[in-house]
């Protein structure tokens, strides 16, 4: 049953969108075969200046359970400033294969926020986290997976069966609190997940080396995959 | 209509019998706990940080999930940083018995740490 269901769902899922193995899509972290990654302080390219410090504690948690070793991040940041790098831009221009010095890393990941949005109009609310993902091998300098997506997260009030006036005005008020309240870091989490759902398995995940055929959506690359190994992103 | 209903709530048990539940590294409250000590770096917020670490070296093995990746590195990091020197090198170690892939890292953290002291 179960598997009727998932062919199913893979039927279904190939009316949305380009799907393609992920063996297909990033061949070469089937060759690469990375097993610690060092994940740098995000980019952040949306309007809210705390995205990054929101951001950056929900991305161990998912690419451990992914499979692979993960660097603890305070640590991370400390090494990264008795490296000198103080800052995101900088540490662009460093190439990868500095990080395998640094920390032993097998790779880096680059993260961009590029939406942290809420989203409030009186009666309805939402709050969009939007982020992309570009993993470089420490050992070639190449780009050897990137995905991006987002997630939204309704947080317009409900107000029972209150019609009329008082029905309005009790849907105003629980929306104005609902997206207050709203937790940014649970969404960022299931963004985070959702992406994962795309990276090939690591060591410690079952799955690992077996998942070649698993379909995955094609994405578009932020910057081209094909170039050469010293291009940092722009 | 009803075609359209039906082909939504397969994909949606598709979608749920798909998943395997993520049970690898048992995390417990750390990225709440995390979180809290990043925005307000305070004695408190930190010792709560700490007591999420231990909680989850105490707690994996009860469920039968592994310590997840950095957390005995990070324990011992914080108590090298308080003054601990014995029970942090101890730490470091179980993350390179555990992990012996963050030999290279462990071994940076005990190097910049030795260069701390001089």
């Amino acid at each position: 049953m179960k598997t009727i269901a998932c062919i199913l769902l893979s039927l279904f899922l190939f009316g949305c969108g380009t799907y393609i193995t992920k063996e297909e899509f990033a061949p070469n972290m089937y060759k690469d075969h990375p097993l610690t990654i060092v994940v740098l302080p995000p980019m952040n390219k949306s309007t809210s200046a705390e995205a990054k410090e929101y951001y950056s504690t929900t991305i161990a948690e998912p690419l451990t359970q992914s499979g692979y070793y993960v660097y603890p991040l305070e640590i991370v940041n400390d090494i990264l400033k008795q490296e000198g790098l103080y800052d995101t831009e900088t540490m662009l221009a460093v190439p990868p294969q500095k990080f395998r010095e640094f920390f032993g890393a097998d790779a880096v990941l680059y993260l961009t926020i590029l939406e942290w949005n809420t989203s409030y109009m009186i009666t309805s609310g939402s709050v969009t986290v939007k982020v992309a993902y570009e993993l470089k091998s420490t050992h070639t300098g190449d780009i050897i997976w990137f995905y991006d997506d987002a997630v939204s997260i309704n947080t317009s009030g409900d107000s029972g069966n209150m019609g009329g006036w008082a029905g309005l005005l009790a849907k105003v008020i629980t929306t104005a609190i609902k997206t207050a309240a709203t937790d940014y870091v649970p969404i960022a989490r299931q963004a985070n997940e959702k992406i994962l759902l795309a990276i090939p398995f690591g060591k410690y995940h079952k799955q690992y080396n077996t998942d070649m055929k698993v379909r995955v959506e094609k994405k578009k690359a932020l910057q081209p995959v094909e170039g050469k190994s010293q291009k940092g992103p722009s | 209509m009803n075609k359209t209903l039906l082909i939504l709530s397969i994909a949606f048990l598709g979608f749920i019998g798909c998943q395997p539940p993520s049970t690898l590294f048992y995390w417990g409250g750390y990225s709440s706990t995390l979180y809290n000590y990043k925005m307000n770096p305070s004695d408190t917020t930190l010792s709560v940080h700490k007591t999420t670490l231990l909680d989850i070296m105490k707690k994996a093995p009860v469920k039968k999930m592994l310590v997840p990746p950095g957390v005995y590195a990070e324990y011992g990091y914080i108590l090298l940083k308080e003054g601990n020197e014995a029970e942090g090198m101890e730490y470091l170690v179980k993350e390179e018995q555990a992990f012996p892939e963050s030999v290279v890292f462990i071994q940076r953290i005990k190097d910049e740490y030795s260069r701390g002291k001089k």
